[in-house]
Parts: structure tokens; C-alpha cells; sequence
């Protein structure tokens, strides 16, 4: 489904990503894991299309190749970004944002286009399943919610538009545990065979409750190991000191614990 | 003698050679604060008087320009009623509705606040010209306690028919003590022509009166359009004013708002949004002249192309005026690099315990706010779309009658093409 081969992104000349390469599979739940610095989010907008990186290597969605495409093409293709820090955009509906964003995808997918009544429908279902407030349609996007209402704002959209393809940002950062439940079981009822989640994280407490059939470790822009879900608790118990360069200035938020023995 | 017969006789002459024979007015030039920006050279085109008598109807498809607001209504084309398309049958109780040239010639008296501002009250020659030409237009009066549920509907129609290419209208809005009423006035035009229209209101609020004040501004980009309204508030009285300076060249919209009863408070917001090469100019005068008032200003502009917006926004407290709660804030969104917001507040605080605000930003479209939109799939015009319909979005929603709120977001979504 996804291959990304020797990716490469700098800022203004500053390396981030050195060669990044992953793979993954139609059905499969993927975590990225790193410290600070990494090059977790940068990854992850380098796939969505954010201006600003000189962009190489190759990255490809069913076929298409996702580094030539506008940000919104990639959505047409399937890919999602559940981002960090969700943009609040005051005066436009949620509901109106929703339509129009699910409306644009299927529209060059060549589907028709959902009309409000039934887009009412669809709304719900998504609001029901992140156990949300009824009100929260008629807001306008992410401006004034709470941190954890942003991250279900960015499931719910997940949940709307369906992608093949959902890249989730820290989406676990800044959640007590029962809002980090109800996300969970959100990404978990929409996992089926055929779409596929990479979920970039500091933390293995997401992977309690969403569990990764694979585990990346990424530092310093390039993938250093990669094992299933015990690796998540192995870096959980020893940081990532096992793979830091000395040279690095990261600063892992954790004791390294590993580092001493 | 009133001031109304005095005017009458100089319009028997041309107007403009008579004022400026006995009481010299000078055109406003740059170096007037309030006319600095305006196309001056434009103004001096314009030729005031009457038009032909072909151009006094509304032409049928000027009609589905206008909201279609259920209730009276008045239609003034090129400065004269339309009779046939005003309708002024089955007023609820308490509201008087007439059209200016019958209220002159059956009850001057009433309007002498109109006609006669005193010295002070012609602050440029645009005034002198409409308190001499503007014989027509509306009246209303609403009697105390009274409350109108229904929008009273004043438009005002602009075809230039090239000699004379201009036209004044009046109207005059006198609400009761503890009365209210909603006033929408609606402005369009016809034609391909050069030419403009420059018309005043002039509101009188009694004791705890409530008025909703609606303005629409529309007319095509050939023409100039001046509107000035000044509005006298009693105590406890109310006055919500919406303006939307959407269409002309030069879109003039001047608020001269005296608070002069106690606790009287004046809520003035709107939205300008210039493509082309227009100039939106809203000029906002706010006089505390009594205790315990509050008012606020509040007005966005979305300015593309070469177009220009102008905010000009006072907050004069005068001695005495204890107790004053004033707000300012005027929010521009620059579309293109040669587009541009001139903001200016002008304060004036003479009396003590006053809370005074006031604050503006000039911004453009929020970059990361559009690629949050596209990495939903949404084209980067549709982006851009909803983003300025956001920004835009406080003052269509401040508007309290759906039919207008459809009407001002169909017209937005047409000039963003």
C-alpha cells in the first residue's frame, strides 16, 4: 500500500529526514516511535504535502506517486493526516467543513456527492462513535475546544472520510486516559483489511490500547530498528539511549535508564 | 422660516451655485482627513440634479438584486419614489410610513431635525448638497411602546443617464419611547455608466427606543455611492447598526452616533469587501456626550486585488460623560500584495472613569490553516473560500434576519469568484 524508499527533507538547507525507508501493508497498524527531534512530524507532513521541505526519495500510495501531488490530491488518494496541533479556523462550521471536505474527496474520485440530509447521517454516526456533544457539529473547527476535543475532532474526520492510509501525529499527546480510550476505540472500529494506520508517537502508552502489528524506531531522520509490539515496551523500559548518537543534542524526556546498566 | 423652506427655494435655482453664493462650501480635498483617500477627481464628475424621467422606475431586473423582505417598502430611484414598486399598504399599528416628499409637503414641521443641522451639522459640502436636493425618500415613525416586528425596507436605486449623473435622497427614522423597529437600506444600481448617489439618514431615538439599522451596499463598480447616517440617542435608547460596503468605486458609509441620554448604547459592526480597484471608506464617529453609555465599533475588511479599505473610527467622550464604556476593533484580511487597509482611531476622552478599547490588525490568509484544509481534500480555492467566508463570518452572522444573511453570503460567494 505505502512505500516510502530513501526519503529525504530539509528546511532551508537543514537535513531532517536522511533516508527514510518504510513499507506498509494493506490492513497493518504501524508505530514510529523517536525522541524529540527525529523527525517524527516531519515525516509525516512530508507525506501530506506541507510547503517549505526540499523533498527527495520516493513515496508511493497504491501506485501513485504522493511526492509530485498537491495536499489535496494526496487526500484523494486515501492519505490522512491527523495532525499534532489541529488548526482552529473560527467562522467555519464544522459540519459545512465535513461536507465539503468528504464532497471534494469523493469528487475526484468520480463518486457523487453526498447532499446534506444525508451527510446529517454520516455526521453522526462518527459523532456517536467518539461519544461526543451534539453541539459539536455546529462549532466552528477546533477554535476554542479543548485539546482533547481537537484530537476527536481529527478521529472524526479520520471516521468521515475514510482513508486508505491514516498517518496520526502525536495523536495520543495531551489526552487523560479516558479521552485516549475513546480515540483508541475510535481508530480501532474503523481498522479493516483493507486501510492501514501509522501512528507516530513519543509514548508506548497508546500502543496499550491500539496494538501495532509493527514497530519503528526513528532517529536522527532515518529508521534505525524495527521489530513487532515488544520492541515499544523494550524502549519503554530502556529510552532511546540504545540508538542515540552521542553527537545528538536530543534530550530524551525519560531517564536512560539503559544508559546506566 | 424653516430650514426646509429656505432649502426649497434654492433648489428652484441650482443648488449648488446657491450655496455656494450664500454660504461658500468647498468640495473636500485630500488634505481632509476624512476624504483622504476618496477619488476626488470622481467626486467632481459627479452632476447632481434630476434625471430623466425614463430613469424614475425600477427596471424589472434590478428587482432580483434586492432581498426579498416580506413588508413595507419604499423604493427610491435616482432620488425620486418609484411609486408602483414602494408598497405602502397594511402598516402594523404604530408605524407611520411616508415618502419624503409627501411628509414636505403635509408635515415640514416634523422635519426640521433633517433639514436644519445647525452650522456644525454641514460638516462638507455632500451634506449642503443633500439637505438642498434630497426632496425625497422615506419617513418613519414608530409610536411609542410600539414594537415592528416587521423590517421596513428603504432602497435606493442609482441608473446614471448620462448630463445629470447624481442624486440625493433623505431619510428620516424617528422612533418613540420604548418603541423598536428594524430598518433595512439597501443600495444598487443599474447601468454601465458613470454616476452615484448621496443619501442621508438621519435617526432620532427617544427614551429606551431599540433601532436595528441594516445597511446593504451594492451598487456597481461605475458608480459612487455616499452614505451618511446620523443618529441622535436619547437615554436607555438602543442602536444596532450592520453595514455591508460591498459595491461602487468609492462605497461611502459615514456613522455619526451621539449618545445624548444616559446609559444609551450603540453597537455598530460591518463588513467591507473591495475587489478591483474599489474603495470601501467607512468613516465612524461616536459622541459620549452623557453618563453611563457604552458603545462598540467593530468592522472587518477583506480587501483583493488593487482595492482599498479604509476604517476611520472615533470615540469622542465629552466632560461629564463619567462612566463611558467605548470598544473599537477593526480586523483587515489582504488578499493580494497590492491590496490595502488604512486604519485609524481617533480618540478623544475628555470626562473621567472611562473604559476605552481599541485595537486592529491588518493579516492574511493563515497558511497553515489552508493546508490543514487541503490535506482534507479540499482545492486550494475552496480553501481559500471558506477561510475568507470564516473571517467574514462574524459580521454576516451579527445581521439577525436570514434572508439578508443568504442574500450578503450569495453576494460574497459571487465577488470571490
Amino acid at each position: 500500500m505505502l512505500h516510502v524508499e530513501n526519503l529525504t527533507a530539509s528546511i532551508g538547507g537543514t537535513p531532517i529526514l536522511k533516508g527514510l525507508d518504510l513499507t506498509v501493508g494493506a490492513g497493518e497498524v504501524h508505530a514510529i516511535m523517536g525522541p524529540n527531534g527525529s523527525g517524527k512530524s516531519t515525516f509525516a507532513h512530508a507525506l501530506a504535502g506541507r510547503d517549505g521541505y526540499e523533498i527527495g526519495g520516493t513515496a508511493t500510495l497504491d501506485g501513485a506517486d504522493l511526492l509530485g501531488m498537491e495536499p489535496e490530491a494526496r487526500a484523494a488518494v486515501g492519505l490522512f493526516l491527523g495532525f499534532q496541533y489541529p488548526v482552529e479556523i473560527p467562522g467555519v462550521n464544522n459540519m459545512y467543513f465535513l461536507r465539503t471536505a468528504l464532497n471534494s474527496v469523493r469528487r475526484a474520485r468520480g463518486e457523487t456527492e453526498i447532499g446534506a440530509r444525508d451527510f446529517l447521517a454520516v455526521a453522526q454516526e462518527a459523532v456517536d462513535l467518539l461519544e461526543m456533544k451534539q453541539d459539536f457539529l455546529n462549532r466552528s473547527v477546533n477554535a476554542g475546544f479543548s485539546g482533547g476535543e481537537k484530537k476527536r475532532n481529527e478521529i472524526l474526520q479520520m471516521a468521515v472520510l475514510k482513508p486508505r492510509l491514516a498517518v496520526l501525529d502525536e495523536t495520543d499527546s495531551g489526552l487523560d486516559i479516558d479521552a485516549l480510550q475513546i480515540i483508541a476505540s475510535g481508530v480501532n472500529e474503523l481498522s479493516d483489511p483493507e486501510r492501514s494506520v501509522i501512528m507516530i508517537t513519543h509514548y508506548q502508552r497508546l500502543l496499550d490500547y491500539i496494538k501495532p502489528d509493527f514497530v519503528h524506531v526513528l532517529v536522527d531522520g532515518r529508521i534505525v530498528a524495527s521489530g513487532d509490539h515488544t520492541l515499544a515496551l523494550h524502549l519503554e523500559d530502556h529510552g532511546y539511549a540504545d540508538y542515540l548518537n552521542h553527537e545528538l543534542d536530543d534530550t530524551p524526556e525519560r531517564p536512560l535508564l539503559g544508559a546506566a546498566s | 422660516m424653516t430650514a426646509a423652506t429656505t432649502t426649497t427655494k434654492k433648489s428652484e435655482t441650482s443648488p449648488v451655485t446657491q450655496l455656494e453664493q450664500s454660504d461658500p462650501i468647498d468640495y473636500p480635498t485630500k488634505r481632509d482627513e476624512a476624504w483622504r483617500y476618496a477619488p476626488h477627481r470622481e467626486l467632481g464628475r459627479l452632476s447632481f440634479g434630476p434625471l430623466a424621467a425614463s430613469a424614475r422606475s425600477l427596471p424589472e431586473e434590478l428587482e432580483e438584486q434586492i432581498p426579498a423582505l416580506d413588508g413595507p417598502r419604499i423604493v427610491v430611484v435616482n432620488g425620486v419614489v418609484d411609486d408602483f414598486r414602494s408598497d405602502l399598504t397594511g402598516l402594523p399599528d404604530g408605524l407611520g410610513l411616508w415618502t419624503l416628499a409627501d411628509a414636505l409637503s403635509e408635515q415640514p414641521e416634523q422635519l426640521d431635525a433633517h433639514f436644519d443641522r445647525g452650522a456644525d451639522g454641514i460638516v462638507d459640502a455632500f451634506v449642503a448638497l443633500n439637505m438642498a436636493l434630497g426632496r425625497d425618500g422615506a419617513v418613519i415613525q414608530v409610536a411609542e411602546g410600539h414594537e415592528i416586528a416587521t423590517a421596513i425596507h428603504i432602497v435606493d436605486v442609482t441608473i446614471p443617464d448620462g448630463t445629470q449623473n447624481a442624486s440625493c435622497a433623505g431619510v428620516v427614522v424617528h422612533l418613540g419611547e420604548g418603541s423598536s423597529a428594524t430598518v433595512v437600506e439597501t443600495r444598487i444600481g443599474g447601468g454601465s455608466e458613470f454616476g452615484g448617489s448621496n443619501t442621508r439618514t438621519t435617526i432620532m431615538l427617544d427614551d429606551n427606543a431599540t433601532l436595528d439599522h441594516i445597511l446593504l451596499q451594492d451598487v456597481p463598480s461605475t458608480q459612487i455611492q455616499l452614505t451618511r447616517i446620523e443618529v441622535t440617542q436619547a437615554a436607555g435608547s438602543l442602536f444596532r447598526a450592520r453595514s455591508f460596503n460591498l459595491g461602487a468605486m468609492y462605497g461611502r458609509v459615514v456613522y455619526e452616533v451621539h449618545l445624548a441620554g444616559e446609559g444609551a448604547r450603540a453597537d455598530l459592526s460591518g463588513l467591507y469587501f473591495g475587489l478591483g480597484d474599489q474603495t470601501l471608506d467607512q468613516q465612524l464617529t461616536v459622541i459620549h456626550a452623557a453618563k453611563n453609555c457604552t458603545s462598540r465599533q467593530a468592522f472587518r475588511g477583506v480587501l483583493d486585488n488593487q482595492s482599498t479599505g479604509v476604517f476611520n473610527g472615533g470615540i469622542d467622550v465629552r466632560p461629564g460623560a463619567d462612566g463611558t464604556d467605548a470598544e473599537q476593533s477593526n480586523d483587515n484580511l489582504l488578499l493580494s500584495n497590492r491590496a490595502e487597509a488604512n486604519t485609524q482611531p481617533r480618540l478623544e476622552i475628555l470626562a473621567d472613569d472611562v473604559a476605552c478599547r481599541h485595537g486592529a490588525t491588518v493579516g492574511q490568509l493563515d497558511g497553515e490553516a489552508l493546508y490543514y484544509l487541503r490535506t482534507r481534500g479540499i482545492s486550494a480555492d475552496e480553501a481559500r473560500r471558506l477561510l475568507i467566508r470564516g473571517f467574514a463570518d462574524q459580521a454576516v452572522q451579527a445581521v439577525h434576519i436570514e434572508i439578508l444573511r443568504t442574500w450578503i453570503t450569495d453576494r460574497l460567494g459571487h465577488g470571490d469568484g
